[in-house]
């Protein structure tokens, strides 16, 4: 892989951004008012939006976006008609009128100078392609995850939105959600003395491909643009199964799987409670269907098939030498003693992605790093990645996070990367 | 039929994945086993298989593949159903032939395959393609020469760099913006090698070029990051632009270029810039981690505009220490409800038991409302030691500070500032101040347990009722033999309201917790022999509920103990509490209890599901003959649909 290039502080500017992360539960860091959505928004200081992919996921975080006073949407993007016409009639309603531009080439979109930011709500096999593809365009991108198929395209997401210095956030809402920033707090500021394991609870653990199926009947492209869906994965013929995407080409070909889905989730909290935004862990071990994972500062993380927390979905937990945390989705805490809740705030269930759909549009005033900036995304995506390895091959695998290389190890560096079917490159 | 030849042939490749995993899985480095693996794969690829079996073969050649499988996916480059199978190959498999075979494919394709190829050579880095590449620069199609522009940067170097500079001067608009990309890559490449002049150089060319702002972005942020401390001119001049974008750039290479005298030309760029672009500077400038930015975020904390001071007390949650207090403590104490706010929810945050230290010596002189604020700070960072001075605070004449006194200790007072809530209670007449006084008793309670009952005893033995009562709820709440005896004492008070309150919470008496199981006696005592009913009635249900969880009964045991006070239970709502624990205690009393309350119409169907419940589980003491008479007679007898169908449905199941 290859180093990088610019001169800069990277650890330090990285680890601002993670004490800024830390500080999740406190008010916002700039004043309302400084950003001009204190009351009615000029419409010279809107962002204005367009958006890519917008199934029905994409449909829930464009609603978030369209809540927020200083957001203006213009265009929606999909390679489904009935996607575009649903999204288009989401953002006529929220506009009151009808001039929201449908697409069916995401290009076209991104060509239009009128546009600052973009959401990215395709399925995982386009995330990465489109998202540098926007930043390269001058556009700010909140993308849906999993971000990236394989460790390379992890790599390129962070080096190119360095590079371009376009906002990125990563949709993992979970970072701005106050019980999981409330229990990374503990873990980072101390509270449960240092940090001895973490648990991750990506749930589907093992890897599977999304691969060939027989080809059926291509719809006209105006329902269904197929060479557009396929985009950047290797061709094949038409399938309705494989519309999904959901499904489909999640984590590349061979060796995706139920560990991106969840583990972008809940093992970059993990990262996060483990000040390791800017690196991953450096041994991965496929044990009785779990996955053992070592930091190099010694932390073990777990990731784990099998539910063990009443805390609802996502759960995590968190174990110092004096103490552990643990919460879920339904936004409740176990703890090792209840004076380490003491300010847990408020309770807010349902992983709802409002909270960080405002952290982006923030930073796309400021500049600052998101929570889930390209940085800490792409950090957390090759703990999926290189754990996914792990579960493929079916046996330990050791990786060098300088060097972004596994250690001795032919065959698990292969599955670094993945050739992009052509035109596409990132 | 082909489905099922399709289906077989998947097979076949999935048992070669499972025992090429497997080989490595066991770390067999017999490379004869390896190239019999590849020499099968590459057979698929040469055979007649369906296009879709040759496309996962190539997958596994990205893993297994050597050069030795090069020749059989160099022709596939052509193939538009495999070629970007074919690649996944090629790109990942090391060694010159694969190298070749994609450069070979350079003259031989056209339009998108051809692009494809370029983005692997570009992606392998091939130095001996630069020529070839350089000869694409000029490609009629737009994409082609696009993709050879972006190639070339990534393989990087002088002859790229001299190739993708002339371009820049001279492409068709269409590639230009291409070309600007190769370009910063290349700056790149100058600046890995410790070139950052001819990085600059190239920097500056693109700023200057007719390209897509983006790149002139890209090329502005480049130019400032490798000029190091000599960009900081560049840098304000973005940061003073009139161009939002331009001011982005700005800012974020504030947060990107290290240094500290950068940091200090920043700070004094910070006073000249517009008020509005304060707040984004001061933003900046806190993310460089430098801690010499620190006096700049405490002045704008002290004074100025309000965005800007709050944006800067927030930034002191992060950046600050000890000698932030000061700052933070004077704004907590203006008459400003935000700033208040904010410089609170700084100091709570402020990490550093030095602050601890800080602010626990500023308390015993400390008056008004620097006073409250100190003893609030107090209770939300926890510091013990800050006890005595606070627990002085509990008789202030004023009585925001008292209040806070009072909820502080109930955060963090121990059993020994029980007796001070108890004597503050004692004196206190104004009903307002009460509950928050028993509120805070109460957390103490919970906290220190049965270390507080002594203290509680003045409360206990108050002629005052409602003090009695607090007492009580803070005794229900520790629990045990001598909390349950101090509730059961008051039963017998002479105040009524007292006796109610003391009936209510042994009504309610937790009967899980070790010391408590007497509480059964006395709430059967209450139940049989109350003199008023609605001390019978909430004894009744206290008992029944204390059977019910009381994990030490039997099932025998517990359908006695409902037997004992049968003649009580007259009214649905207890007779309905019975049949629940009924339900939980399968056993043969239970069934023929269950069987008399069902005679009662109003709790027939509660009755009848229970013994459904029961009667499909084997229950030493009742064969299957009565289990199958009980489901036959609520099947017969009930009148919800639901429950007669599962009672046929478990009768089903009794043989």
């Amino acid at each position: 892989m290859r180093k990088e290039r610019v001169g800069l502080n990277r650890r330090r500017f990285l680890k601002t951004a993670v004490q800024a992360g830390a500080c999740l539960a406190m008010p916002q860091v700039i004043p309302a008012a400084a950003l001009g959505r204190d009351g009615s928004v000029a419409p010279s200081e809107r962002i204005i939006l367009g958006a890519i992919g917008i199934g029905n996921r994409g449909r829930y975080v464009l609603g978030c976006f369209l809540r927020e006073p200083d957001l203006h949407c213009i265009a929606v993007c999909d390679v489904r008609g009935d996607n575009r016409q649903r999204a288009k009639n989401q953002v006529d309603a929220q506009n009151g009128d009808k001039d929201c531009a449908t697409y069916v080439d995401f290009r076209e979109l991104l060509a239009r100078d009128d546009i600052d930011a973009v959401l990215i709500a395709t399925g995982p096999n386009w995330h990465a392609t489109a998202a540098t593809m926007a930043a390269k365009a001058g556009k700010d991108v909140y993308c849906e995850k999993p971000c990236s198929k394989n460790i390379a395209q992890s790599l390129k997401l962070a080096d190119i939105f360095r590079r371009t210095a376009r906002v990125f956030q990563a949709g993992t809402q979970r970072r701005s959600l106050p019980n999981f920033a409330y229990a990374i707090e503990l873990a980072r500021t101390g509270k449960l003395g240092p940090l001895e394991t973490l648990h991750a609870h990506p749930g589907g653990l093992g890897t599977k491909m999304s691969g060939w199926l027989p080809a059926e009947p291509e719809p006209p492209r105006e329902q269904v643009d197929w060479d557009m869906y396929l985009g950047p994965a290797a061709w094949r013929p038409y399938t309705r199964k494989l519309m999904n995407a959901f499904h489909f080409e999640k984590g590349g070909g061979l060796v995706g799987g139920g560990c991106l889905e969840w583990g972008s989730h809940c093992v970059d909290l993990c990262q996060l409670a483990n000040d390791a935004d800017d690196t991953a862990p450096v041994e991965y071990e496929p044990v009785n269907g779990q996955l053992h994972a070592r930091y190099a500062n010694g932390v073990k993380l777990v990731m784990r098939n099998d539910g063990w927390l009443p805390l609802g979905s996502c759960p995590v937990r968190f174990e110092g030498k004096t103490g552990w945390v643990e919460t879920g989705d339904d936004a409740e805490f176990g703890a090792s003693s209840q004076s380490l809740l003491l300010r847990r705030g408020t309770k807010i269930p349902g992983y709802p992605a409002d909270f960080h759909v405002r952290d982006f549009l923030d930073c796309v005033k400021t500049r600052a790093l998101t929570r889930a900036n390209a940085d800490a995304a792409c950090w957390a995506h090759i703990a999926c990645h290189a754990a996914n390895i792990a579960l493929f091959l079916d046996r330990k695998v050791r990786y060098d996070p300088k060097k972004n290389e596994f250690i001795d190890d032919v065959h698990a560096n292969r599955l670094r990367s993945e050739a992009l079917r052509e035109p596409w490159r990132i | 039929m082909i489905l099922k030849k399709r289906y077989f042939s998947w097979c076949v490749i999935l048992i070669i994945v499972a025992a090429s995993a497997g080989a490595v899985a066991q770390d067999r480095p017999a490379a004869d086993v390896r190239d019999a693996k590849e020499r099968d794969l590459i057979a698929v690829l040469q055979s007649n298989a369906p296009t879709g079996e040759k496309a996962i073969t190539c997958k596994q050649l990205a893993i297994y593949g050597t050069e030795q499988s090069v020749p059989t996916l160099a022709p596939l480059l052509a193939d538009k159903e495999l070629a970007s199978w074919a690649r996944i190959a090629l790109e990942a498999i090391p060694g010159p032939a694969a190298d070749a075979a994609l450069r070979n494919a350079l003259g031989k394709l056209q339009g998108r395959l051809l692009v494809g190829v370029i983005n692997s050579i570009g992606v392998r880095r091939d130095v001996q393609a630069v020529d070839a590449l350089v000869q694409k620069l000029n490609d009629a199609n737009a994409g082609v020469a696009s993709a050879a522009a972006v190639a070339l940067g990534h393989i990087g170097g002088e002859q790229a760099t001299r190739a993708l500079s002339q371009s820049l001067a001279d492409a068709p608009a269409g590639v230009r913006s291409a070309v600007a990309e190769g370009c910063i890559l290349c700056a790149e490449w100058f600046l890995a090698h410790e070139k950052a002049a001819e990085a600059v150089k190239l920097y500056d060319t693109i700023r200057k070029a007719d390209v897509p702002d983006q790149r002139h972005l890209e090329a502005i942020r480049g130019a400032i990051l490798a000029r190091q401390s000599a960009g900081v001119p560049l840098l304000i001049e973005q940061l003073r632009s009139q161009d939002k974008e331009r001011l982005g750039i700005g800012l974020r290479t504030a947060r990107e270029l290290g240094g500290r005298d950068v940091t200090e030309a920043l700070a004094v760029e910070l006073a000249r810039l517009t008020p509005d672009r304060r707040p984004l500077l001061l933003l900046a400038l806190a993310d460089r981690s430098d801690s010499a930015v620190l006096p700049t975020v405490h002045k704008a904390a002290q004074s100025g505009p309000k965005d800007l001071r709050i944006t800067a007390i927030n930034i002191l949650i992060r950046l600050g220490d000890v000698s932030c207090v000061p700052v933070l403590l004077e704004a907590a104490t203006e008459n400003d409800a935000k700033l208040e706010q904010e410089a609170t929810e700084a100091l709570v945050r402020l990490p550093g038991k030095d602050v601890d230290a800080d602010l626990l010596a500023r308390l015993p002189q400390a008056r008004g409302k620097l006073q409250q604020v100190l003893i609030e700070l107090a209770g939300q960072r926890q510091i013990g030691e800050a006890l005595p001075a606070i627990a002085s605070s509990l008789h202030d004449t004023d009585a925001g500070i008292r209040g806070a006194a009072v909820e502080t200790i109930g955060i963090i007072g121990q059993d020994q500032q029980t007796a001070d809530l108890v004597k503050l209670l004692q004196e206190t007449n104004n009903s307002k101040e009460r509950p928050g006084i028993e509120k805070a008793l109460l957390s103490i309670s919970g906290r220190c347990g049965v270390r507080c009952i002594p203290h509680l005893r003045p409360l206990t033995q108050s002629r005052d009722s409602e003090l009695h009562m607090i007492g009580l709820h803070a005794l229900a709440i520790i629990g045990g033999p001598d909390a349950l005896a101090a509730v059961k004492s008051a039963i017998k008070s002479a105040e009524p309201p007292v006796q109610d309150e003391a009936v209510r919470i042994l009504s309610t008496w937790p009967n899980n917790w070790p010391g408590d199981a007497e509480a059964g006696q006395a709430l059967l005592m209450l139940a049989t022999s109350a003199e008023k009913m609605p001390h019978q009635v909430l004894g009744l249900r206290g008992y029944l509920r204390h059977i019910r969880g009381n994990k030490k009964l039997s099932n025998e045991q517990k359908v006695a103990n409902i037997e004992d006070v049968r003649s009580h239970i007259k009214r649905p709502e207890e007779q309905r509490q019975a049949i629940a624990v009924l339900a939980e205690a399968p056993s043969a009393g239970a069934l023929e209890l269950l069987t008399r309350l069902a005679e009662d119409p109003a709790v027939a169907e509660e009755a009848y599901l229970a013994m459904v419940r029961i009667a499909g589980q084997d229950i030493r003491g009742v064969s299957k003959d009565q289990r199958r008479q009980v489901l036959t007679t609520v099947a017969e007898k009930s009148m919800n649909d639901g429950t007669k169908q599962r009672a046929r449905k478990t009768l089903r199941g009794v043989r």
